[in-house]
């Protein structure tokens, strides 16, 4: 059991509070995903957490040490927070193999990681010819050089190709099936609803949510009926009679708040009314976040992270 | 954490950019060329020393040096290399000792080397004008150059650390050893003594006046490069990645 203990975490660069008494936990066992807009703290989280910024207050831990006092850390945690760390004139395989010396991790591990990220027939490269998705597999190679039971991912998917964005999603899936704590930072809402079990949600530093992804989405996002008919009057009244209000959308179809396909359903075909389409519409995890996001007004313009 | 894991890795990331190598071949070129030209000028001058003209090209071959030095370090403030570096090797201290070690040894080695081969050529050069030339002077001369250019390098290295950059430690240090030292350099018996580079380099003459000998002149640049990897250690422990 390896999880990953952030408490008060606060954190203060020149004045400005990058991250701002910061209190979750990270569970081994799932996928979590770590959201919020650029600026939100993020990468700063993450940093605290292995160590390479000094907090301003507070404590990160994982399986409650703080990070430098793990032996050989790149067995225990894997990060990726910076395609464009490797040097370029360095060959892949080079590049895994210095991080692999420092932490007494053997060369047969580094092809390991190198076929398994699909880089084994690049790995002689210099890192300098990979295109933005190699350089993206090479640090997510370099985070599993270890084995570590904790994962930690800054964007991982930024400049995957399609193949490479489920590639991901199947790898962070099986990850976490394999017992490991997996943190994912993003701010692609579709993706991160991809793969993600459970949700800490920043804005300015702070922690806004820390939640389970299906409960964030149902308490934010009313579930809704959509449906299409040759006959939208037939349709409206049979609905009033039943107490449902519908709406019309400029494409012709038309939705319907608070009720559950079947009744709808139900209701249409026993009033006679023609039904082209009728559907369950899910809330998506981008509804819900801009609900939440929607109160806190003040944090839609951030300046962008460096 | 041992340390023997973290010298290899070091040592590795030394070894696999191609850069590194490439600047202690320079090291080797640029000083053995200079030498043959110095050797084979006129050695009229009154103030002529056959064991500084054999070594002279240690002047601008020691630039090779301070790039080895300060690319060393500073490819590591390239992008988020530190992080990454210090991901996997937390104790900073450690880390940096590893670094200057890999630095050292090598610029060691290749300076000795250096040495020898220039002391080889500019005799070959000077002929007759260097015959009076002792052993004792001559392995002084090798050693002391050998340790100077190590010296050089960690002193770059130690700066490189400080500003983070290595276009910043070369623009300053470059012009430094070729401009400031050239021009005041002459005026000997004054503060130019102590220059880093002015008072190791009197462990490549035959003959020396002032305050400080070879090895005392080499031992102020010790010091100057101690303070250099100090700041640079204080500098890597103490700042955010």
């Amino acid at each position: 059991m390896t999880s990953i203990d952030v408490q008060d975490l606060t954190k203060e660069f020149g004045g400005r509070r990058a991250v701002d008494r910061l209190t979750f936990r990270v569970l081994p066992g799932r996928v979590t995903g770590f959201l919020g807009p650029n600026g939100a703290g993020k990468s700063t989280t993450m940093r605290l957490v292995l160590g390479l910024d000094r907090p301003t207050a507070g404590s990160a831990t994982i399986g409650g040490r703080p990070y430098p006092a793990l032996r050989e850390p790149l067995r225990h945690v894997g990060a990726l927070l910076d395609a464009q760390a490797a040097h370029g004139s360095r060959t892949a395989r080079d590049h895994l193999r210095v991080l692999a010396a420092s932490n007494r991790i053997p060369d047969s591990r580094v092809d390991e990681v190198l076929a398994e990220t699909g880089l084994a027939s690049v790995a002689r490269r210099r890192v300098r010819t990979y295109s933005l998705g190699m350089r993206q597999r090479l640090g997510i190679a370099a985070a599993l050089l270890g084995d570590p039971e904790v994962v930690m991912l800054d964007e991982p998917s930024n400049g995957l190709d399609p193949e490479g964005i489920v590639w991901i999603r199947r790898l962070l899936r099986r990850l976490a099936a394999e017992g490991r704590t997996v943190l994912v930072s993003s701010h692609l809402m579709n993706e991160t609803a991809s793969f993600a079990d459970h949700l800490v949600v920043l804005g300015r530093g702070r922690l806004l949510a820390d939640t389970p992804m299906r409960d964030f989405i149902h308490a934010r996002v009313q579930p809704r009926v959509r449906i299409r008919t040759t006959d939208p009057g037939a349709l409206t009244s049979a609905l009033a009679r039943h107490g449902h209000a519908a709406e019309e959308h400029a494409d012709g179809h038309w939705t319907v708040r608070d009720a559950r396909v079947d009744d709808i359903g139900r209701i249409a075909s026993a009033s006679g009314v023609p039904v082209l389409e009728l559907a369950a519409e899910e809330g998506t995890l981008e509804q819900a976040y801009f609900d939440l996001t929607g109160a806190e007004t003040e944090f839609t313009a951030q300046p962008q992270e460096a | 954490m041992e340390f023997a894991p973290v010298l290899r890795s070091e040592w590795l990331k030394v070894r696999t950019l191609r850069s590194l190598p490439g600047a202690l071949l320079a090291l080797l070129a640029v000083t053995t060329a200079f030498s043959a030209i110095a050797g084979a000028s006129d050695a009229a001058d009154p103030g002529f020393d056959p064991l500084f003209t054999a070594l002279s090209g240690v002047i601008p071959g020691q630039i090779a040096a301070v790039t080895f030095g300060a690319m060393a370090v500073s490819s590591e403030f390239q992008q988020g290399a530190l992080r990454l570096s210090l991901a996997a090797v937390p104790q900073r201290g450690r880390w940096f000792a590893a670094k200057a070690a890999v630095i050292a040894l090598p610029a060691l080695l290749v300076g000795l080397g250096t040495a020898f081969a220039a002391l080889l050529v500019g005799r070959a050069g000077l002929g007759a004008a260097a015959d009076g030339l002792g052993t004792g002077a001559q392995v002084r001369g090798v050693v002391g150059c050998g340790v100077y250019l190590m010296l050089m390098a960690l002193f770059a290295a130690g700066i490189a650390a400080l500003l983070r950059s290595g276009v910043a430690t070369l623009s300053l240090l470059v012009p430094f050893i070729l401009v400031v030292s050239f021009v005041i350099g002459d005026a000997t018996g004054t503060v130019a003594d102590f220059l880093p580079d002015k008072a190791g380099q009197l462990v490549l003459r035959e003959t020396y006046d002032g305050t400080l000998g070879p090895w005392s002149g080499l031992g102020v640049t010790a010091l100057w490069t101690a303070a250099a990897l100090l700041a640079g250690a204080w500098s890597v422990r103490h700042r955010d990645a």
